[in-house]
C-alpha cells in the first residue's frame, strides 16, 4: 500500500481518561473485531490489566478503514495513562505521525494529559483534541475545550465531542483523523530503516519486536541487522496485531507490525534499535529512546533462605518479560541474602510484586522502597547508591546527593492552600503558577524525588478531595543536608530499616518511624528493646512487651483437629516475616518506616 | 514419671452426653437442655452405636463419659449406659463420670461406684457463690462440698475437681481462696483452665458490649502460676499445662490424648482417632438418632492425617505433657526423628530457655508453659 493510505495515530490521555474504551469504538466502527469477539477494553488484554482495569503495555493494531471510496490502513497504539509507565507512551508516539489527545469532560486536562502532549509536541506529532465521555451529565466540554486551548493550544473548536462508551461522534472522529493526520513520508526507496519500539518475550516463539517501518521494507527470511547492537538475525516471521497476530510477507514503509527472528532474550534487543537490511543498511539509525529511568529500589528477601534460588529463578523470569525492571543480588548483614530490584515507580513495584506472588509463590519480604542517591567521598569520587544500607559513613562524605523532580499537580483552586502547605512540609519549591480556567489551577514545583514518590499522591488526594492529580519528571541529582537514620532491633542495626532524610525533620522521623515498629512487630516472647540512631547516637528508644499468656486451656481429643488449625493459622501468621535473631520482623514493619503520618 | 509413658497398645472409649440442665454462659460446646429430649432415646442410640462402630477386638484401658453434662441423664438411664459399658468392657483401669454439683439429687454415686465406675470428675468451676453465677452455674459453692462427701462416701478414691480462673471480677487473692478450698477437700486431681471467650456465647457478647472487662494478660498469667505453686506445695503434681494430680491419680484417659493413641467416641458429636483416621460423629441429636435408627453411618467429618501430619499432631500434643516428648518412643510411634524434624523451633527456643533437654526427653520449661500455643505453633507444621 502506497503511504498516502497508511495513519500511524497513538491514543493518549491522562489515567482512565477513555483511551482503550475509545480504542474498542475504533476497532468496532472499523469492524476489525466481531460484535461477537468484543469486549470493554479489548485490548487490556494481560491479566493483571483487566483485574485493575488500567493499561500497563502499549498496545498496537491494525485496521482497515473506506473513507471517501479509498481503503486507508490506520495503525493505532493504545498507551497508559499512568505515570509510571510514561516512557511506553513516548515509544509509541515515536512511530507515529498523529495522536489523539483524550480529555475526559468531567476531569478537565489533568497532569498526564499536559505531560503527554508535551511529549507528543516534543517528537514533532500531530494532535487531535479529543472531548469524551460527553454522555455524562457532569460533562462540562465548553470548560473543558478552554482548559485546553489555553494550556495545550489545540483551538476548542477544533476539538472533538465524543463518547467512547456510547460511540456518540467516534465516526466523525475517524473520518477526520483521516483528513487531519499526515500520512507517514513516502522513503520506500530508501534503505531499510525500522524502528524497534516494543518487544515482548513469547514462551512459544521466543522475542517478538513491534516496528514501525520509516524506510525501505522487512520482508520474510530477509536478513536483518540490528544497528545498535549490531548483531544479524534472519526475519522468521512478519506480521500485524488485528488485533492478534497475523502473520505478512512483507511490512512497507510506513507500516507498524511484528518481527521475529530467533532472538533468544528480551534482552539481546534494546527498544529503540534500528533494523536495516544486512546487505543494503541505511546510513543513520532512527533516533532512538532514553532508556526508562528506575525511580525506586527496594530489596527483596526470600522469607526461607532456602528459597533463595527460587527467588532468583522467579526475577529471571519477570525480567524476561519487563526490560524495565532490574534485580541484582544483595547480602544484607541482617537478612542475608536477596535481591535489589528496580522499579520505574510503586505501581511499577506493586505489579512485579503481585506476578512474583501469582505466579511464583514464594514467600518474601520486601523492604521499603527508596530512591537512589549520589555519594561524593572525600577523594570526589561519585558513586550512586539505591539503597540507606550502602551510605558509607558520613565522615568519608564529602556531599551526598538527592534526585529532583519536576512536580506538575492540577487542581481546583480551593484546595490551593492546602497543597501548598503540604509542598512546603515536603521540601518543594514553587516555580510556577497557571491557571487553567477560572478555578482551575496548574501548580509547578522543584521538588525532592524522595518527598513525593511514596505517600506524597494520597494526602494530595487527601487535601484536594480527590481532585488534584500530579506528574513528575526527573530533572537531576542535587546536593542536599541528609542523615541517615539507623534502627536497632533488640540491640542489633537492621540496615533493611534505615532511611535518609533531611536533617531538618530527622529526629521528628526517627521517632515516628519507632512508634510505627512497636506497632508492627508482634509481641514476642520476650521484650524487644528497639532503639534509633542518627550519626551513632541513640536518639530515642521504645520497647516491644512480651506476651505473657497465650496457651489453650483445655485440649483433648475431640479438640485435636481444630487446635491444630489454630496452631498452624498462627503460624501462618509468621509468614512473610524476617528473622533478626530471634526476632520475627513481618513484611507490614519494613513497609511502616515510610508512614509518616500523625 | 513413668505413669505418663503410656504404651502403644493403649486405647481409650469416650462417651458423649450432649445434654445440660441448662446452658453456662460462657459454653460454646455443643448441648441441648435435657428436658427438649427423651434421654433413653439417646442412650438406646449410643448402646447400637457401640454395636454398629466397635469391633470385638477392641479393649479400651479407660473409659469415659463426658458431656455436656453425664449426671443430667435420669438416673435409670445413666445406670444403664454404665451398665451396658461394664458388660462389654468389664476390665478396665480407669472409668470417669464426669458430674455436676449441682444435679447430684439424681444421680446414685455409690450405684455407679458398684457399677465399676471409679473416677468421679466434678466441674466445681468456682468456691464462690458470686463467680458461680456470673458463670451461669446452676450449683453453688456448698453443693461442691457435698457432691465430694458423697463422692467419698459411695467410695470413690479417685476425685478430681475442675476449676475455672481468670473470671471477670476476680483476684489474685479470690482465686488463692478457690484453690486452697479444692486442696482443702482433699481431692487427688485438679484441672485449672483460664477462662476463655468462646465465639457467640452471651459472655463473649457482654465483653463485645464493653459490660464485662477481662482479666487482663498479666494477671491471668500470675494466677496460672499460683496455681502451680499452690497446689504443687500442697503435694499435686503439674503433669499437663492445665492439670494436677497426686502422685499415681493422673487421668489415664486424658494422657491417652496427649499420647496421640487411638480412642474411640461414641455418641453426638464424639471425636475418635482410630487407624489413623480422625472422625467425627453428626452432633445435632435427632439426626444421630435417626441415623442409628436407620443403621446408617454416624461419621460427619473425616480427615485421614498424613504420617507428617500425625508427628506435629504428637508433638504438639506431648509437649503439653510436663514429661513432654520421649524421643525414642516419639520415632517408634511416628517414624520421625523428633530433633530432626523440628530442628529449627528446638535451637530456636532452646536458646531463649524455653525448652529443655534431658534423659531423652525435650520438654517445655516452666517458664514456656504461659505462653505454650506461641511455642507449639512451630510444631504444628513443618
Ligand atoms: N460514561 C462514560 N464512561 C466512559 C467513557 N469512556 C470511558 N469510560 C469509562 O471510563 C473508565 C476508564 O476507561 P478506560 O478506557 O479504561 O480508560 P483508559 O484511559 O484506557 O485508562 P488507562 O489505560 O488506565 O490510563 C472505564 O470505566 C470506562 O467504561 C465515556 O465516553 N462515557
Ligand atoms: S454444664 Fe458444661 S457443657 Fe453444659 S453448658 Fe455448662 S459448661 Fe457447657
Ligand atoms: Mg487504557
Amino acid at each position: 500500500m502506497s503511504t498516502e493510505h497508511i495513519r500511524n495515530f497513538s491514543i493518549i490521555a491522562h489515567i482512565d481518561h477513555g483511551k482503550s474504551t475509545l480504542a474498542d469504538r475504533i476497532l468496532e466502527i472499523t469492524g476489525t473485531v466481531s460484535d461477537r469477539q468484543m469486549k470493554d477494553q479489548l485490548l487490556d488484554d494481560m491479566d493483571i490489566e483487566r483485574e485493575r482495569g488500567i493499561t500497563i503495555k502499549a498496545s498496537a493494531v491494525t485496521m482497515n478503514y473506506e473513507h471517501a471510496g479509498k481503503n486507508y490502513m490506520l495503525n493505532l497504539i493504545d498507551t497508559p495513562g499512568h505515570v509510571d509507565f510514561h516512557y511506553e507512551v513516548s515509544r509509541a508516539l515515536s512511530a507515529c505521525e498523529g495522536a489523539l489527545l483524550v480529555v475526559d469532560a468531567t476531569q478537565g486536562v489533568q497532569a498526564q494529559t499536559v505531560a503527554n502532549a508535551y511529549l507528543a509536541t516534543s517528537v514533532g506529532v500531530e494532535l487531535i483534541g479529543v472531548i469524551n465521555k460527553v454522555d455524562l451529565p457532569s460533562a462540562q466540554p465548553e470548560i473543558t475545550a478552554e482548559e485546553i486551548e489555553h494550556v495545550l493550544g489545540i483551538k476548542k473548536q477544533d476539538c472533538f465531542r465524543i463518547s467512547a462508551k456510547t460511540g456518540l461522534g467516534v465516526q466523525e472522529l475517524l473520518d477526520a483523523l483521516v483528513t487531519l493526520l499526515p500520512p507517514p513520508t513516502d522513503l520506500s526507496g530508501e534503505p531499510t530503516a525500522a524502528l524497534v519500539f516494543d518487544s515482548i518475550n513469547d514462551d512459544y516463539r521466543g522475542v517478538i519486536c513491534y516496528v514501525r517501518v520509516f524506510a525501505g521494507g522487512l520482508t520474510l527470511r530477509q536478513k536483518i541487522r540490528f544497528m545498535g547492537a549490531g548483531r544479524t538475525y534472519q526475519v522468521t516471521e512478519l506480521g500485524k496485531f488485528s488485533p492478534k497476530m497475523s502473520a505478512v510477507d512483507r511490512l512497507g514503509a510506513g507500516e507498524v507490525g511484528y518481527v521475529i527472528a530467533n532472538i533468544r532474550q528480551l534482552s539481546d534487543v534494546t527498544i529503540g534499535d534500528t533494523i536495516t537490511d544486512d546487505s543494503n543498511p541505511a546510513k543513520r539509525t532512527l533516533p532512538g529512546y532514553v532508556p526508562p529511568m528506575q525511580m525506586v529500589f527496594s530489596d527483596f528477601y526470600p522469607g526461607n533462605n532456602t528459597d533463595y534460588p527460587k527467588l532468583r529463578s522467579a526475577f529471571e523470569k519477570l525480567a524476561l518479560n519487563d526490560a524495565s525492571f532490574s534485580f541484582v543480588p544483595q547480602n544484607s548483614p541482617a537478612l542475608g541474602f536477596g535481591f535489589r530490584c528496580g522499579f520505574l515507580g510503586l505501581l511499577h513495584m506493586e505489579i512485579v510484586q503481585e506476578r512474583l506472588e501469582r505466579e511464583h509463590n514464594i514467600d518474601v519480604v520486601q523492604t521499603a522502597p527508596t530512591v537512589s542517591y549520589e555519594v561524593v567521598t572525600n577523594d570526589d569520587n561519585v558513586k550512586k547508591i539505591d539503597s540507606p544500607s550502602e551510605l558509607p559513613d558520613l565522615s568519608h562524605i564529602k556531599e551526598l546527593r538527592e534526585p529532583f523532580v519536576r512536580l506538575e499537580i492540577i487542581t481546583g483552586t480551593d484546595s490551593i492552600g492546602g497543597i501548598m502547605k503540604l509542598a512546603e512540609s515536603r521540601r518543594c519549591r514553587l516555580l510556577k503558577t497557571d491557571y487553567l480556567s477560572q478555578n482551575r489551577v496548574m501548580l509547578e514545583y522543584r521538588a525532592p524525588l524522595a518527598e513525593i514518590v511514596y505517600d506524597f499522591y494520597d494526602l494530595l488526594k487527601g487535601v484536594s478531595h480527590g481532585y488534584a492529580t500530579m506528574d513528575y519528571e526527573f530533572t537531576g541529582f542535587e546536593a542536599g543536608d541528609l542523615v541517615k537514620i539507623n534502627i536497632l532491633v533488640n540491640k542489633v542495626p537492621v540496615d533493611a530499616l534505615s532511611l535518609i532524610v533531611h536533617r531538618s525533620v530527622a529526629e521528628s522521623r526517627g521517632r515516628r518511624m519507632l512508634v510505627r515498629l512497636r506497632k508492627a512487630i508482634p509481641r514476642h516472647q520476650f521484650e524487644i528493646p528497639l532503639q534509633v540512631a542518627i550519626g551513632g547516637k541513640i536518639i530515642a528508644r521504645e520497647s516491644i512487651k512480651p506476651f505473657r499468656k497465650d496457651v489453650t486451656a483445655k485440649l483433648y481429643g475431640g479438640d485435636v483437629t481444630r487446635k491444630m488449625k489454630v496452631l498452624k493459622r498462627q503460624k501462618e501468621g509468621k509468614k512473610r516475616m524476617k528473622s533478626i535473631g530471634a526476632v520475627q520482623i513481618p513484611q507490614e514493619a519494613f513497609m511502616s518506616i515510610l508512614d509518616n503520618s500523625d | 514419671m513413668n505413669v505418663e509413658k503410656s504404651h502403644c497398645e493403649q486405647s481409650g472409649l469416650y462417651v458423649h452426653i450432649p445434654f445440660c440442665e441448662a446452658k453456662c454462659r460462657y459454653c460454646g460446646f455443643y448441648s441441648e437442655p435435657v428436658r427438649n429430649h427423651n434421654s433413653a432415646r439417646l442412650v438406646s442410640a449410643i448402646i447400637t452405636e457401640f454395636q454398629m462402630r466397635i469391633q470385638t477386638s477392641f479393649s479400651p484401658q479407660t473409659i469415659y463419659i463426658g458431656g455436656g453434662s453425664p449426671s443430667c441423664l435420669p438416673q435409670e438411664q445413666l445406670s444403664r449406659l454404665v451398665g451396658e459399658i461394664t458388660s462389654r468392657w468389664p476390665k478396665t483401669d480407669e472409668f470417669t463420670i464426669e458430674v455436676n454439683p449441682g444435679q447430684l439429687n439424681k444421680t446414685s454415686l455409690s450405684q455407679l461406684r458398684k457399677m465399676g465406675v471409679n473416677r468421679l470428675s466434678i466441674g466445681a468451676q468456682s468456691f464462690d457463690n458470686t463467680e458461680l453465677s456470673f458463670l451461669g452455674r446452676r450449683h453453688s459453692v456448698e453443693n461442691i462440698q457435698k457432691a465430694v462427701d458423697a463422692a467419698k462416701k459411695a467410695g470413690f478414691q479417685n476425685i478430681g475437681l475442675d476449676l475455672i480462673f481468670a473470671i471477670p471480677g476476680s483476684t489474685l487473692a479470690s482465686w488463692e481462696h478457690n484453690l486452697m478450698s479444692a486442696i482443702d477437700l482433699g481431692v487427688q486431681h485438679v484441672s485449672t483452665y483460664a477462662l476463655t471467650y468462646e465465639e457467640k456465647t452471651p459472655l463473649q457478647k457482654a465483653v463485645e458490649a464493653g459490660e464485662v472487662k477481662p482479666v487482663d494478660e498479666e494477671t491471668d498469667r500470675l494466677m496460672y502460676e499460683t496455681a502451680i505453686e499452690k497446689l504443687e506445695k500442697a503435694g499435686f503434681r503439674q503433669y499437663e499445662i492445665s492439670n494436677f494430680a497426686k502422685p499415681g491419680f493422673e487421668c489415664r484417659h486424658n494422657l491417652n490424648y496427649w499420647a496421640n493413641y487411638p480412642y474411640i467416641g461414641v455418641g453426638p458429636a464424639a471425636a475418635s482417632f482410630w487407624n489413623d483416621n480422625r472422625t467425627t460423629n453428626i452432633a445435632e441429636i435427632n439426626t444421630y438418632i435417626e441415623a442409628i435408627g436407620k443403621g446408617e453411618s454416624v461419621i460427619e467429618e473425616s480427615e485421614t492425617p498424613k504420617p507428617l501430619q500425625i508427628a506435629c499432631e504428637t508433638a504438639v500434643l506431648n509437649l503439653r505433657r510436663r514429661c513432654g516428648i520421649y524421643i525414642d518412643e516419639f520415632q517408634k510411634q511416628t517414624g520421625y526423628e523428633v530433633l530432626k524434624l523440628f530442628a529449627e523451633p528446638i535451637d530456636k527456643y532452646g536458646e531463649l530457655g524455653l525448652i529443655e533437654m534431658t534423659d531423652g526427653r525435650l520438654f517445655l520449661t516452666r517458664e514456656a508453659l504461659p505462653i505454650a500455643d506461641s511455642i507449639l505453633c512451630d510444631f504444628s507444621d513443618v
